[in-house]
């Protein structure tokens, strides 16, 4: 039936999907249960690939592993990095739904598909005859119009769906850069914009306020976020360093 | 060569043996010496916040993005066929694909209206 | 603008000649028949040794080149020239310390550099570098493989890499790699469409997603005349791709120190280095192969002595020729421009890059229609009528666009005159303006209406 090497191939790649099925059950973090998912994507494409069904396992890759997991992964890190799988029925009977509807769709598939009869298989070298792509373009534009056209209508409705879960409409228009100087002008306060954090010669970062003319921190000139977690720090090591230095320039110490 | 996918395996295998002996095998080259300032997360010059932005939480938006990005992705997977065999296709083809994508681009004129396509 | 205009006019020029050189299937024209498959494990590692050698190089005449631009040597110590340079930053690298963030993922912290590091380089095994040559005693192409979706393989694989971006940046457990890798994967999916679209006009013309076929069918026409918008979506998109400048948002250092990469030291770090490298190889020789006939000598050494210059090892010289003519547009690229501002990168993929090159995509279709006789049996007729309708479509657009833009930007009253305090706050005077003050307004009225020419022209000045 299957060359040498194709089933060299799958007993290799066979037991990787198998594993990365059981991670998507067994592992704990959610990310983790995203990228064992991406591994058994990846794999149906590689064996879709091995079957000469080239174009529809490069497909597989590109939309189900590039696209769709990375929606997937994307909504997995919605819900942060520690975060494991919750075991509080939100819904009641949730459990028992699933389990009833998760076995009647099995014995539902079953029975379809051991029930299917198929014709005599015409072969892979006339079917690719004219190229796999071409043959798999005739059957898209001209069998299976219908199926096609169906397509955009879901993904119409998927941009719809997507723009009503994660979309937050803005209420008003947001100020242009030229509106938010206009209104520090007419409010009359920090007219060129807040001070920046202090430069001093032994540190430079965002919490250590700059100094006022008069020498005392400025508070402006740090985040408020700093300022609520007290992280702020003194500036008055770095400054007292700095002005001990300009006295012994302008002094003239001997070393 | 029967398959045309072995030699790109073998090159996967160059790639991948690359990568693997470079960063397990060469990490045992550099030095190690701890220090707790060492292995806390980069934040310049300040006390580093205990976890990434939102407990590590991406924002929401990202997940139209990524919903838009597989909407033209399934519609280009659509064109590829199309372009190819164009020329045993006919006219008729044509017609479904520029009917085909005035429908996606309804979807595509409701995001932008909508403002889902504003980034700020 | 003026790019939409005279899309269709450039389309009409070429589009005849490419028409009748088409195969009948869409299957790889290269003959791996004569390639045993110890044969393709030496091309295998040659591809991979050329890769890391082009690497090694490529940053070294990056550095170069940016330093000439910036009038300053470039690393000219280590080695000749500096050319050793890289292979000493590699090893030093290699003897740096291997942090891992205690907030880290362990696991995942490991394998994204790998997947960055490892999916870099297959992409490169379907890109033809030349024709058929004799090694070994075999007679077999410069290509490591072909296959009937070779170019779709090339984004199947720069999917799988946005994998390393974005596992690099979650699992790192802080807040500027998180962001640095959130951006670059928004990034990268935005600009793969883009991507993906512009090959699309490619596929028309060439029948086949084959590289070889590709090659093969611009023996007479290089497709950068009859899809030139295409070839500039693709080099817009490719730089996008890469994550380069000045589209390399991910790593702004004023706002994100080193984006998704941070938190990385050592090996880790150079994996990442060598995948971006490695990656601009693969668009570069993927744009060569597309859109400037591949290893194909250019027109006019073509014909001297009956194709001498396009047979054997030759088409190695003219490859790599192209590919790094856009190694050197990179270097360039990163020399000149500043970098985008987010939002206006993605603007510019969302809004213009897509649904632009998809109508070029229709328009392409329909000229192509037309000369596969699809409109009627008198082709040239049916092209000519077909491009001339395209183009008056995207005149009147571009005519539409820019009244638009016309009416927007009018450009306010400006009153000789101005009260400097009408809006409640000092406004400085624009050029040619004059400051209304309450004292000159007294002087006035007492002079007459002749005003000061002298007090005018310092104003001027000061604006």
């Amino acid at each position: 039936m299957t060359s040498g090497g194709e089933a060299v191939l799958f007993w290799i790649l066979a037991p990787v999907s198998v594993l990365g099925a059981l991670g998507l059950l067994l592992v704990r973090k959610a990310v983790h249960v995203a990228l064992g998912m991406a591994v058994v994507m990846i794999n149906l494409g590689i064996f879709y690939i091995a079957q000469n069904a080239e174009f529809l396992g490069i497909v597989q890759i590109v939309v189900y592993t590039g696209a769709v997991m990375m929606l997937f992964i994307f909504v997995l890190m919605l819900i942060g990095v520690d975060s494991s799988d919750s075991l509080v029925e939100t819904i009641k009977g949730q459990k028992i739904a699933g389990l009833l509807l998760s076995t009647g769709l099995g014995v539902a598939l079953f029975a379809a598909i051991g029930s299917a009869t198929f014709a005599s298989p015409i072969g892979l070298k006339e079917v690719n005859a004219g190229g796999n792509i071409t043959g798999m373009a005739v059957l898209i534009f001209g069998k299976y119009v219908w199926a096609f056209e169906v397509t955009s209508a879901l993904l119409i409705t998927a941009a719809l769906a997507a723009m009503v879960l994660a979309h937050r409409e803005r209420l008003t228009p947001r100020p242009t850069q030229r509106q938010w100087s206009e209104r520090r002008f007419q409010v009359g306060k920090n007219l060129a914009g807040l001070p920046a954090p202090g430069v001093y010669a032994r540190r430079n970062a965002v919490d250590t306020p700059a100094l006022l003319p008069d020498g005392t921190p400025s508070e402006a000139s740090v985040p408020r976020v700093l300022t609520a977690r007290e992280q702020v720090n003194d500036p008055e090591p770095y400054a007292g360093a700095e002005r001990a230095i300009e006295r012994e320039i302008e002094e003239g110490t001997n070393r | 060569m029967t398959n045309p996918y072995v030699p790109l395996l073998f090159l996967a295998a160059c790639g991948v043996g690359f990568a693997v002996v470079s960063v397990l095998g060469l990490s045992f080259v550099g030095p190690r010496r701890y220090n707790r300032a060492k292995v806390d997360a980069y934040e310049c010059g300040i006390e580093p916040t205990p976890q990434a932005l939102g407990g590590g939480k991406v924002p929401v938006k990202y997940y139209l993005t990524a919903m838009l990005f597989i909407i033209f992705d399934i519609e280009s997977v659509f064109l590829y066929p199309f372009a190819v065999a164009f020329s045993k296709l006919g006219l008729f083809a044509l017609v479904e694909m520029v009917l085909f994508i005035l429908t996606v681009f309804v979807a595509y004129a409701y995001v932008w209206r909508r403002g889902g396509l504003e980034w700020d | 603008m003026s790019l939409i205009v005279s899309l269709a006019a450039g389309a009409q020029n070429g589009v005849h000649a490419i028409a009748p050189s088409l195969a009948s299937a869409d299957n790889p024209i290269a003959d791996f028949s004569d390639t045993p498959w110890w044969l393709s494990l030496i091309k295998a590692l040659l591809v991979f040794v050329f890769l890391l050698i082009n690497t090694l190089l490529v940053i070294w005449f990056e550095r170069r080149v940016i330093g000439r631009m910036q009038q300053r040597p470039g690393p000219n110590r280590t080695g000749p020239f500096g050319l050793l340079q890289t292979l000493a930053d590699g090893l030093k690298l290699a003897f740096k310390e291997d942090l891992t963030p205690k907030n880290a993922d362990k696991v995942v912290f490991l394998l994204a550099p790998m997947i960055a590091g490892a999916m870099a380089f297959i992409s490169f095994s379907i890109i033809p570098m030349g024709p058929v040559v004799s090694m070994f005693g075999h007679r077999t192409p410069l290509q490591l493989t072909d296959t009937p979706v070779a170019v779709l393989l090339v984004l199947a694989v720069a999917g799988v890499g946005v994998y390393g971006i974005i596992m690099a940046g979650w699992s790192s457990g802080s807040t500027y790699p998180l962001l640095g890798g959130l951006r670059s994967t928004a990034q990268v999916i935005s600009y793969e469409i883009a991507m993906g679209l512009s090959l699309v006009a490619v596929f028309l013309y060439s029948g086949s997603m084959s590289t070889s076929q590709i090659v093969a069918s611009q023996k007479s026409l290089w497709f950068i005349i009859p899809a030139f918008f295409s070839f500039l979506v693709y080099v817009v998109t490719m730089v996008g791709e890469t994550n380069r400048l000045p589209f390399d948002l991910a790593e702004g250092e004023g706002e994100l120190t080193g984006g998704f990469h941070t938190e990385y030291s050592s090996m880790k770090f150079a994996m990442f280095f060598l995948g971006e490298y490695v990656n601009m190889f693969t668009v570069s020789a993927l744009a060569t192969t597309m859109f400037l006939g591949g290893w194909q000598a250019p027109p006019g050494i073509a014909a001297i002595n009956d194709g001498m210059f396009n047979q054997g090892w030759w088409g190695l010289l003219w490859f790599v020729i192209k590919l790094w003519s856009f190694m050197f547009f990179f270097v360039w690229l990163r020399g000149s421009l500043p970098r985008v501002r987010y939002d206006q990168f993605m603007r510019f993929g969302w809004k213009f890059l897509i649904p632009v090159t998809l109508l070029w995509v229709v328009s392409v279709a329909f000229i192509r229609g037309a000369q596969l006789a699809f409109f009627g049996e008198s082709t040239r007729t049916a092209t000519v009528i077909v491009v001339g309708v395209i183009s008056l479509i995207a005149l009147a657009a571009a005519w539409l666009w820019e009244g638009q833009h016309e009416a927007a930007a009018v450009p306010a009253e400006r009153p000789e005159e101005i009260d400097p305090f009408a809006g409640g706050y000092p406004v400085p005077p624009m050029p040619g303006q004059r400051l209304r003050e309450p004292s000159q307004q007294a002087e006035r009225s007492l002079a007459g209406s002749t005003g000061h020419p002298e007090l005018s022209d310092q104003e001027e000045s000061r604006g």
